[in-house]
């Protein structure tokens, strides 16, 4: 594994997370689910 | 927004205005219900008894081989017609070939489809003559067009299969493809127009809820609460078992083959329809949850019958298939890297991936509450064990299917690059990211399902949306950066026909759980609808209007199983042997 693809494995993990994180609370939210920043219920 | 305010204020009026009018519409219409025939209340004296035949076993088991049939011959034009579209698009007549080929499993079924939907509309007619007085009423003209469709059905078919030499290039090949989808159309429709006699019976529309009376057109009834749900799930379904049933042939040719191009072809279609059957079979849990949360809305009580009451152990033997379907794909796939040299660089991960469909396996089989004996409950301290019995339910189980599916994924992924070596600059950028989108993809799916233990159980329902998504978004993304990190990838030889003999009997494992599996849910949907014919609206008064046990169930569903696929073996004996030539005793080889 070079440098490069561990440099895209670090930034795919980032905008990942934050792609699910922003999905999960969407989802969530369009259910008439509230939550919180930590996803829990509100 | 004074201007939305005048336009709320001429609703209100217009609606105070019209509201006697509809109260007085509502009086009228009930009382014209009043004064319709109100549906039939057979008692048991109205339901003919034939000798000792059990009319529920024959109808079941005539519209379960109707069903598994018909699923078959309209499944199959769908990707036949998919297969002829990629050969013209990619001018690889391989493709043409097979498509023909797939057509050809069809013809020797579909007179089989019609004989026993006919035979199935005599026995209903006999055995439950007021209930299918009443459907008529119901449905009415719909009932001739659904005659005439499947004429139409027919006539399309029969001229898309005889058709296909004499209209095979240039323009006369989109033609031929035309006619192809008029078949799909018509089979597609025909397919609906059933569904919703079907879903009619369990949330029925269009009738009143008092008497029954028929108040509604035919399209209230026919697009009843359950009907979608049920034409997406039986869209999906019958895709994979028509590409599990082809999947059984191929490899039922690849065995008696022993010519080694021969070998190789079937080996290539055996590979593409536990393909086709993966592809339709990969988002039928989601259509499948959607169908039952669709049940749960318009009835508790049915929903609560089929998952936590009566029928909820059936589901338990639905997860042994699932699991087993799940099993036998991968191991064909996992198979299939030998015909590859790069394939064995990931015979590594296989071990891994096993783990984790076998683990998911486990979980899903795990029961939530267990038949007991007294001693055995004294001895767990209750009816759940302390362990395993969180795992029996929804959230444990949501996720372990969810991984499933992602590694089954994994595992096509795994053939798809064996067999292309990456050149461009992107390749180690795209796969980084690849692996990534694995790494919390999973993250998420498997932190949803925790999130289900520690919060309501709205939340706990809720939270399986965003799993379901996060399995999605892993095959799509993967998908996409793959093809971008795979552009001008040089082709690897793929060896087609370097195959194990055992590895072919995992393709006819998949057609024998599918049919196993969908005979088990259609019956669990058919008995949702417990000791009504008609939901709520026409009892069941006759001397069977019981649920059997599960044992009982068990037995007539594998009859009907074994049944056919005895039939299924007759019509892929029939196609070898349209292909069989004897040899002219009369014409002498000549050697030397």
């Amino acid at each position: 594994m070079n440098t490069k693809q561990i440099l895209a494995i670090l930034i795919g993990l980032a905008l990942w997370a934050a792609y699910f994180y922003a999905m999960d609370r969407y989802i969530m939210n369009a259910q008439g689910l509230p939550v919180g920043y930590d996803l829990m219920p509100l | 927004m004074r201007h939305q305010r005048s336009l709320a204020f001429v609703a209100l009026a217009a609606g105070a205005m019209l509201l006697p009018e509809i109260v007085r519409a509502a009086g009228d219409m009930a009382e014209a219900a009043a004064n319709l025939p109100p549906a039939p209340q057979p008692s048991r004296a109205d339901y003919p008894q034939i000798g000792g035949l059990s009319a529920r076993t024959v109808a079941w088991g005539l519209a379960q081989m109707h069903l598994f049939l018909a699923a078959f011959v309209l499944a199959v034009p769908l990707f036949a017609i998919a297969t002829e579209f990629m050969g013209q698009v990619t001018g690889d007549r391989r493709f043409d070939d097979m498509a023909h080929e797939f057509m050809k499993i069809t013809m020797a079924a579909y007179s089989l489809t019609a004989l026993v939907g006919g035979s199935l509309a005599l026995a209903l007619f006999l055995f439950y003559p007021q209930l299918m007085g009443y459907l008529l009423q119901v449905f009415r003209g719909q009932v001739l067009i659904y005659a005439a469709l499947f004429l139409l059905e027919s006539v399309t078919l029969y001229i898309y299969y005889y058709s296909w030499d004499a209209l095979r290039y240039g323009n006369r090949k989109w033609v031929h493809m035309s006619i192809g989808l008029g078949l799909n159309t018509v089979g597609l429709t025909l397919m609906f127009v059933a569904n919703a006699w079907a879903t009619f019976m369990m949330s029925p529309a269009g009738v009143d809820f008092t008497t029954g009376a028929v108040t509604g057109s035919v399209w209230e009834a026919t697009r009843n609460p359950l009907w979608n749900p049920l034409n997406l799930h039986r869209f999906l379904a019958n895709i994979a078992y028509g590409g599990a049933i082809v999947g059984g042939y191929a490899a039922y040719m690849f065995l008696a083959e022993k010519d080694p191009v021969k070998k190789a072809h079937y080996d290539w279609m055996g590979y593409t329809s536990n393909f086709i059957a993966i592809l339709g079979f990969l988002p039928l849990p989601f259509a499948g949850y959607w169908l039952m949360a669709e049940i749960y809305a318009y009835s508790q009580q049915m929903g609560i019958t089929a998952m936590g009451g009566i029928l909820a152990w059936l589901f338990i033997i639905q997860a042994v298939l699932i699991g087993t379907i799940m099993l036998a794909a991968n191991y064909y796939l996992w198979s299939g890297l030998m015909r590859t040299e790069r394939g064995a660089a990931y015979g590594k991960y296989v071990k891994y991936i096993m783990v984790v469909i076998l683990g998911g396996f486990l979980v899903w089989v795990t029961p939530h509450s267990l038949i007991l004996t007294p001693q055995e409950i004294q001895y767990l301290g209750g009816t759940q064990h302390k362990l395993l019995g969180p795992l029996g339910i929804m959230p444990a189980k949501n996720t372990a299917v969810n991984l499933m599916l992602v590694f089954t994924f994994l595992s096509f992924q795994m053939f798809y690059r064996s067999s292309r070596k990456p050149t461009n600059k992107f390749a180690d950028i795209g796969n980084g990211l690849i692996i990534a989108l694995y790494v919390i993809g999973i993250i998420n799916i498997v932190g949803a399902g925790i999130y289900g233990y520690i919060t309501p159980t709205v939340y706990k329902v809720g939270a399986s949306v965003p799993q379901v998504i996060s399995t999605l978004t892993i095959i799509v993304g993967a998908v996409i950066i793959d093809l971008f990190r795979l552009r001008g990838a040089e082709p690897e030889k793929v060896h087609w026909g370097r195959m194990t003999e055992r590895s072919q009997y995992a393709l006819f494992v998949l057609p024998v759980a599918f049919t196993w599996l969908m005979g088990l849910m259609g019956y669990i949907r058919s008995s949702l609808r417990t000791n009504w014919h008609v939901y709520t609206i026409m009892k069941d008064n006759s001397p069977e209007a019981y649920i059997p046990t599960i044992g009982q169930a068990g037995n007539t569903i594998t009859v009907i199983t074994l049944v056919f696929m005895a039939i299924m073996v007759f019509v892929f004996w029939l196609s070898r042997l349209g292909t069989t030539r004897q040899k002219d005793p009369s014409v002498r080889e000549t050697i030397g």
